[in-house]
């Protein structure tokens, strides 16, 4: 596991309260992890700092299983 | 004798209708017009003076039922009958009335004015304030702009003062010894109906008891008052329907609105096409299409418009203390949440949504578009602009205009349906102001803060404030460019589109603009109103009518004169100032903006699809099955009709901006 997915689930664990175990990387943050509406805020901003990137709002609509997440940060880090 | 004119009976007229066992107190009291047709009076007793007109045709009753005009078994005292009217079995009397050509009154019990009847004008309405100080004197054309000046704007004495003379003159105008029942009404099994004058047309069936009001009603727009309602002390607007057991106790009912299934409303106002149906109203203002459908909702001592109350909804507004005390206001698109609670004051902002049961006093009116959930500790949490981008927020837009009932010679209440105006928009600019301010005084370390009452977490302010930003740049450049693009589309060149930007004529400018119960105004008009009320310039209502036209007819000029000024402070230029790059660069600044919005309320959409909506589908069968059923039902997202919309509208965007991008540039 990267750097970014063990960071990235220490995220998701946090704004969820959710067990870091329980994330795999299929894991649909809505349906498999239960994340509701607001927490997807939190959840945007969270990363934001966590990695020091910026996110379109728009943007989180395409990223909304882990895999995708880790690979829409991998790409906005690189950059 | 003119044809038109009342004439004494005949003695042999007067002996046919005593065989026709008919009593007059006085016979020659009981004068008739034309021709008397004997056998279309029966069985009546005559009081005081009795005037008939022609009774030699039928009247329609409803379903088309076609019937003989005439008076039989009645108790008629100082009356007026119009021609073609049928009156049947009246089982106590009707006293002190006019009634219009070809009215129908069948099955009524006691039917009469007193002396100095004022027939709901002038009731005291305690709306908004329980404890009182926002009566509001409800008159029978009254608009929802004049009762809110009336009830809200208390910090202009003089005003409110002003406007209590010129309702005591117009109660004084409706102030009558005869009630009146117009041409074509009808009215059947109604057991009481006391000082109660009834339109033209209207339908007053079987109604429990009908006191001190006026139902104004028009072919057009017939009012409706039907099977258990009891009402005392209101006033019911042209084209409205209080049904099914609605209890009314000083109600003013504006027009289009639907009260019934055993709703009960005191001390309220409800204004066009409102509808309340099964729970209960105290003090409240119910703006135009406010709507609340669901039993155990109490809505108490609130403003509202443009609202939806979810099942369940409550409020509170007595703290055990000095009473009934406290007030909440709802702007303008809220929506309650199924058993949601709030304790007052409150403040909640325009197309907000409130969830759970908030035990704080917040004002969030510079937080539009917001959700506000209170968690379990009664704490509540405001999550700004969360409901700029939801499928709920853009159906509401378009659903309001289509949903107008009012069909009716005037529409009295001034309604500006726009999601996005001055209005919301500069509460957009404020909320982003402050959650700027908030994120960088906030410490990293903190979880959460206070604001306006309620908390925030701070991981949500920074995100929070880009989604009041993407609102204001879609409004903003959406409007430049949309007069851009029509003046280049209908073959302008620069200085076409330079006039399409500049400054409309006979505009005002303010900053800050208020609602007034549906109407949109620049708060220097409002400032101007005010004005005019306190000099005695504008002298009554009709002025008052005329002022607050002014203010309806002006929105589109002062409108697009405030998203000049908002424009330029925001982007640095007004907007005719703007050169061929720099408009391109608008319409690019648009398509992002409006193409994020579309995207983000698609996605909204498609949470109705996806597999958390399908629970409860397909039941007994196989997964198979759930999808096959779920689509049989609510059918496929591609081919769902708001989808197919928006879809439309984003690739219409982008060809809309290359086109205009192409043009622009050539200018």
């Amino acid at each position: 596991m990267s750097d970014v997915e063990d960071r990235l689930k220490d995220v998701l664990s946090k704004i969820l309260k959710i067990d870091k175990a329980t994330i795999k990387s299929e894991s649909h943050f809505v349906r498999d992890l239960g994340m509701e509406s607001m927490q997807s805020i939190e959840l945007i901003a969270a990363i934001e700092e966590e990695f020091d990137i910026e996110i379109d709002e728009d943007d989180v609509t395409d990223v909304l299983t882990f895999e995708k997440s880790a690979g829409y940060i991998k790409g906005a880090v690189a950059d | 004798m003119a044809a038109n004119e009342y004439r004494k009976l005949s003695p042999v007229e007067v002996h046919r209708l005593q065989l026709q066992n008919c009593f007059a107190e006085d016979w020659g009291k009981v004068l008739v017009r034309g021709d008397l047709d004997e056998r279309r009076v029966y069985g009546v007793e005559f009081h005081g003076t009795v005037k008939i007109g022609e009774l030699t045709g039928t009247v329609e009753d409803v379903g088309g039922v076609v019937k003989n005009a005439g008076i039989y078994r009645a108790k008629l005292s100082n009356c007026e009958i119009g021609d073609n009217v049928r009156i049947v079995d009246v089982v106590g009397h009707i006293a002190n009335y006019r009634i219009g050509d070809g009215a129908i009154i069948e099955g009524v019990g006691t039917m009469a004015t007193t002396p100095g009847a004022t027939f709901g004008n002038g009731t005291l309405v305690e709306a908004v304030n329980e404890g009182g100080g926002r009566e509001i004197p409800v008159f029978d054309t009254m608009s929802a702009q004049f009762a809110y000046i009336m009830c809200a704007h208390r910090y202009r004495p003089k005003v409110i003062a002003a406007l209590e003379k010129m309702v005591a003159d117009h109660v004084r105008s409706r102030t009558s010894d005869m009630g009146e029942v117009g041409a074509g009404a009808v009215v059947r099994s109604v057991p009481e109906i006391v000082n109660v004058r009834i339109g033209a047309a209207a339908r007053v069936i079987g109604a429990a008891a009908i006191e001190e009001g006026t139902i104004l009603s028009e072919p057009e727009a017939p009012a409706e008052v039907g099977m258990g309602v009891a009402a005392k002390y209101f006033i019911i607007g042209e084209g409205s329907k209080i049904m099914g057991g609605a209890i009314l106790t000083s109600c003013f009912v504006g027009q289009g609105v639907r009260i019934g299934k055993q709703f009960s409303a005191e001390n309220s106002l409800f204004f066009a096409n409102a509808e309340a149906f099964h729970g209960e109203a105290v003090s409240i203002f119910a703006g135009p299409y406010t709507t609340t459908h669901h039993k155990s909702t109490l809505l108490i001592a609130g403003m509202f418009s443009f609202y939806n109350a979810g099942s369940g909804t409550n409020q509170s507004n007595h703290m055990y203390k000095l009473g009934p005390l406290h007030q909440g206001l709802l702007e303008r698109g809220a929506k309650t949440g199924s058993f949601s609670y709030m304790i007052w004051p409150c403040v909640v902002g325009p197309f907000s949504v409130v969830m759970g049961k908030n035990m704080s006093n917040f004002d969030l009116g510079d937080m539009p578009f917001s959700y506000i959930d209170a968690a379990a500790d009664g704490k509540s949490y405001v999550y700004p602009g969360m409901n700029l981008f939801t499928v709920g927020t853009v159906r509401d837009g378009a659903k309001w205009p289509d949903r107008d009932r009012r069909k009716g010679t005037s529409k009295r209440d001034r309604i500006v349906f726009d999601v996005f105006s001055p209005y919301t928009v500069g509460r957009m600019m404020t909320g982003e102001a402050q959650l700027k301010k908030l994120a960088e005084e906030t410490d990293r370390s903190v979880d959460e803060v206070k604001l306006s009452g309620a908390m925030i977490r701070r991981l949500v302010i920074k995100t929070t404030a880009k989604y009041y930003a993407t609102g204001i740049d879609m409004y903003l450049m959406g409007k430049v460019f949309e007069r851009a693009e029509k003046a280049i589309g209908e073959g302008g060149g620069a200085s076409d589109v330079k006039k399409a930007l500049s400054a409309p004529r006979g505009a005002v400018h303010s900053d800050e603009w208020t609602d007034l119960s549906g109407l949109l105004v620049a708060r220097e008009r409002l400032d101007a109103v005010h004005a005019d009320l306190e000099s005695g310039k504008v002298k009554d209502l009709r002025a008052v009518s005329l002022a607050l036209d002014g203010g309806f007819d002006a929105y589109g000029a002062d409108e697009w004169e405030w998203i000049r000024r908002a424009y330029a402070e925001r982007y640095g230029k007004l907007p005719h100032k703007l050169k061929g790059d720099e408009l391109a660069w608008v319409a690019a600044g648009y398509r992002k903006a409006r193409g994020k919005f579309l995207k983000m309320v698609l996605a909204d959409a498609q949470k109705e699809f996806d597999e958390l909506a399908q629970i409860g589908f397909g039941v007994d069968g196989s997964s198979a099955d759930r999808q096959a059923d779920f689509e049989a039902v609510r059918g496929k997202f591609e081919e769902d009709k708001f989808v197919m919309q928006m879809r439309a509208e984003m690739a219409n965007l982008d060809e809309r901006v290359d086109d205009f991008t192409n043009k622009v540039k050539k200018l």
